[in-house]
């Protein structure tokens, strides 16, 4: 039988919660949820962890000044607006209280429902019934065993791995903005979303805070950096011993960002060190890590590789090689999350849709217009479907100047937004995200519909009122706005 | 492309014992089913382990060959006859060897396989017990946790193939369903654990309330 019991906040605050037998349990802690599934109440395995002051000490610091998902005005952090604190509320979910009574514990959001699967998620009717309910862990959508368990809708596309992978980006650059690092990121800590290509960090309670005494965890197999497993051994204390980290947490997003765009392990090849399974895994995980696709040395690639780095662009390419190639035994080199982030954004305008209906990715990078194949199923994109805008901003200081400021590659019914029409505008928290304009294809010609810009201008000159379009011919340029920092669009079209 | 998952192999081996008539068995049955839905819904598991079942009475045999957790069928189980524990640690070997892929230059291996041997008694076929027991003390090949179920089981044998024994108090339906539970705990942890210190003792998640690890 359930019943409900009372959990007092460290404010006197009391908040309901439902036992159960057999809550789910993770590897730190348990799980009530509230009457109304609203919030989760959590309370430690063991329950002297309650009784460390250090977890305490860090808990009260991740509630308050550190939190990304409260307005400065009501206690969180420094900096942080009621707009940004909704924003990142969406990426984490981030504990608010901590519980006192009837034992030490912690209060969180419950994840938003389209983190659960919901009925009819598999193939196998046997694996829906198990499924139904339980949150989405990022391997049923990674790992090639699982992805052919699920059905095809559950599974999303290239362009939904890729908005998940800014997501990710966006919430770990966040998080190390503020100094704080993870120290647990895997495929069981961020859950997604891969059919609307969101995700959300969650087990935000073992961070590493300044100033406060670290936590004593590892990671999760697959997502430890190889410093951390080779010193493993070391005793806690010991200068030799590299703990979880902001460059630790680098290794496990590049892990991350690379599952979720090429949907295989990037350490996982078939490279044998061992006769022991155990010794060749830590081997492999750590002191010997090689990545799959190491340039240079090729010992360790699967004959069958498929779909490249090299087949998603160059920005995203260069940054695989940091984080697998310089940086795997090097942390200092590995990409910041905010590197990550705008290698992303950049990415996400190359992308271009898959005209053959049967292909699984729908979406593909299309950086090289000579080359306009999907890398996935290798079918052509026709030319007159291939439209590039090449946006150029004002050099500052030099009026008349214009310099490359991004591409876009344009397909029916594609929205532009405040970042294509002005210079110095980053996608982030705090940008308005309101459509600008719109390209569609009508009568077999391209066009930029004005939406809401003031001053967008016509190749010729003259104004285009919002309402009206620019015909995107090859060869044409044209004021996306002629307003302050406005950038200057460049049409290229595909050649047949 | 090639999948280069190391596969967990799991084996069962389960006391079908005269004694184990009436509720007990039933009790197991429904302890397989439960463990069978727990593990299908963990990606992990669901991605690396894989399962069989010996079972023993007056003769041990594998009812269901190591088989991935979407293809295992629930396997029939009866009880009657004597304890052939013995005989039954004759096939798991017999299993592991002809079954889990072995590490060379040029393949990944499994992962060394779990065993989790449930018994109400002590084996009726002492010869080939003590033969068994030996060689797989010895072997270093899988991991292996025995649990004695009720007051009649004699958990002397037990810690002669293995120092992981358990002992449970009764063979209820409770203890039952909890004894499956914690293989379960027990494979999920293994199926992600960090099996970062080769050649030590792998790590399981706490017995159940009301079980004694035996010393």
């Amino acid at each position: 039988m359930d019943r409900t019991k009372e959990a007092t906040l460290a404010d006197g605050t009391k908040l309901p919660y439902v036992v159960k037998r057999n809550p789910p349990r993770g590897g730190m802690k348990y799980t009530y949820f509230s009457p109304d599934k609203s919030y989760v109440v959590q309370f430690f395995n063991r329950p002297e962890m309650g009784r460390d002051p250090n977890l305490r000490r860090r808990l009260e610091a991740i509630i308050g000044k550190y939190n990304p998902t409260l307005s400065e005005e009501k206690g969180g952090a420094r900096g942080n607006s009621e707009a940004m604190a909704a924003y990142f509320s969406g990426k984490f979910c981030w504990p608010k209280a901590i519980v006192t009574k009837p034992e030490f514990g912690i209060v969180c959001p419950a994840y938003p429902s389209n983190y659960f699967f919901s009925d009819d998620v598999s193939i196998l009717p046997q694996l829906s019934s198990e499924l139904k309910g339980k949150d989405k862990k990022s391997k049923w959508f990674t790992s090639a065993k699982l992805r052919r368990y699920m059905r095809e809708e559950e599974l999303g596309d290239f362009r939904s791995m890729v908005q998940m992978s800014i997501s990710l980006a966006r919430a770990i650059r966040r998080m190390h903005q503020a100094g704080l690092a993870h120290s647990d990121l895997s495929c069981n800590n961020v859950l997604v979303d891969p059919i609307t290509g969101s995700c959300v960090v969650i087990d935000i309670d073992s961070l590493v805070v300044p100033g406060v005494y670290p936590p004593e965890v590892i990671g999760t197999n697959g997502y430890i950096a190889p410093e951390v497993l080779e010193s493993m051994s070391l005793p806690f204390g010991d200068a030799k011993r590299s703990l979880p980290c902001a460059y630790t947490d680098l290794h496990a997003l590049a892990v991350l960002i690379y599952e979720y765009l090429m949907l295989r392990h990037p350490l996982r090849g078939p490279k044998c060190y061992s006769n022991d399974p155990s010794e060749d895994d830590y081997l492999s995980m750590g002191p010997k890590a090689l990545f799959v696709e190491n340039p240079k040395d090729r010992s360790n690639r699967p004959g069958d590789l498929g779909v490249t780095i090299y087949d998603h662009g160059p920005e995203l390419a260069k940054l695989f090689l940091r984080a697998f190639v310089d940086g795997l035994h090097n942390p200092g080199e590995r990409p910041a999350a905010m590197e990550w982030e705008k290698a992303l954004v950049k990415t996400w305008d190359l992308l271009h849709p898959c005209e053959n209906p049967d292909c699984a990715a729908r979406w593909f990078v299309l950086y090289d217009m000579k080359k306009p194949a999907c890398p996935f199923c290798g079918h052509k994109v026709s030319p007159d479907n291939l439209v590039r805008l090449r946006l150029k901003s004002q050099a500052r200081g030099r009026s008349g100047q214009w310099v490359d400021a991004g591409q876009v590659n344009v397909y029916h019914n594609m929205p532009l937004f405040k970042w294509h029409v002005f210079s110095r505008c980053f996608p982030d928290e705090k940008t308005d995200r309101g459509m600008m304009a719109y390209v569609c294809k009508h009568q077999g010609q391209w066009l930029m519909v004005n939406h809401n810009i003031q001053g967008m201008t016509s190749p010729g000159g003259s104004l285009v009122p919002v309402g009206r379009a620019v015909l995107l011919r090859d060869g044409a340029v044209f004021r996306a706005s002629t307003e302050e920092r406005g950038l200057l669009i460049e049409v290229v079209c595909g050649k047949g | 492309m090639t999948d280069f998952i190391r596969r967990l192999p799991v084996y069962l081996l389960l006391d079908c014992s005269g004694s184990m008539m009436g509720e007990p068995i039933e009790a197991v049955r429904q302890g397989v089913k439960a463990l069978l839905s727990e593990l299908r819904g963990d990606p992990q598991a669901l991605e690396t382990a894989y399962l069989s079942v010996i079972t023993f009475d007056s003769k041990a045999r594998q009812i269901t060959p190591l088989t991935e957790l979407m293809q295992f069928k629930e396997p029939q189980l009866n009880a009657g006859g004597a304890t052939a524990l013995g005989g039954a640690l004759h096939v798991l070997m017999d299993c592991v060897d002809s079954e889990v892929r072995k590490s060379t230059q040029t393949q990944k291996g499994d992962w060394r396989p779990l065993v989790f041997i449930l018994t109400d008694g002590s084996p009726t076929d002492i010869e080939a017990f003590q033969q068994a027991a030996q060689k797989i003390k010895g072997m270093k090949t899988a991991n292996i946790i025995a649990c004695a179920a009720g007051s009649n089981a004699d958990t002397s044998y037990l810690k002669q193939i293995t120092e992981n024994v358990l002992m449970m108090n009764t063979l209820s339906a409770g203890d039952m369903a909890q004894f499956f539970a914690w293989v379960s705990g027990s494979i999920k942890m293994s199926s992600k654990s960090v099996d970062a210190k080769p050649g030590e003792a792998i790590e399981l998640p706490p017995p159940p309330q009301g079980f004694v690890v035996v010393p």
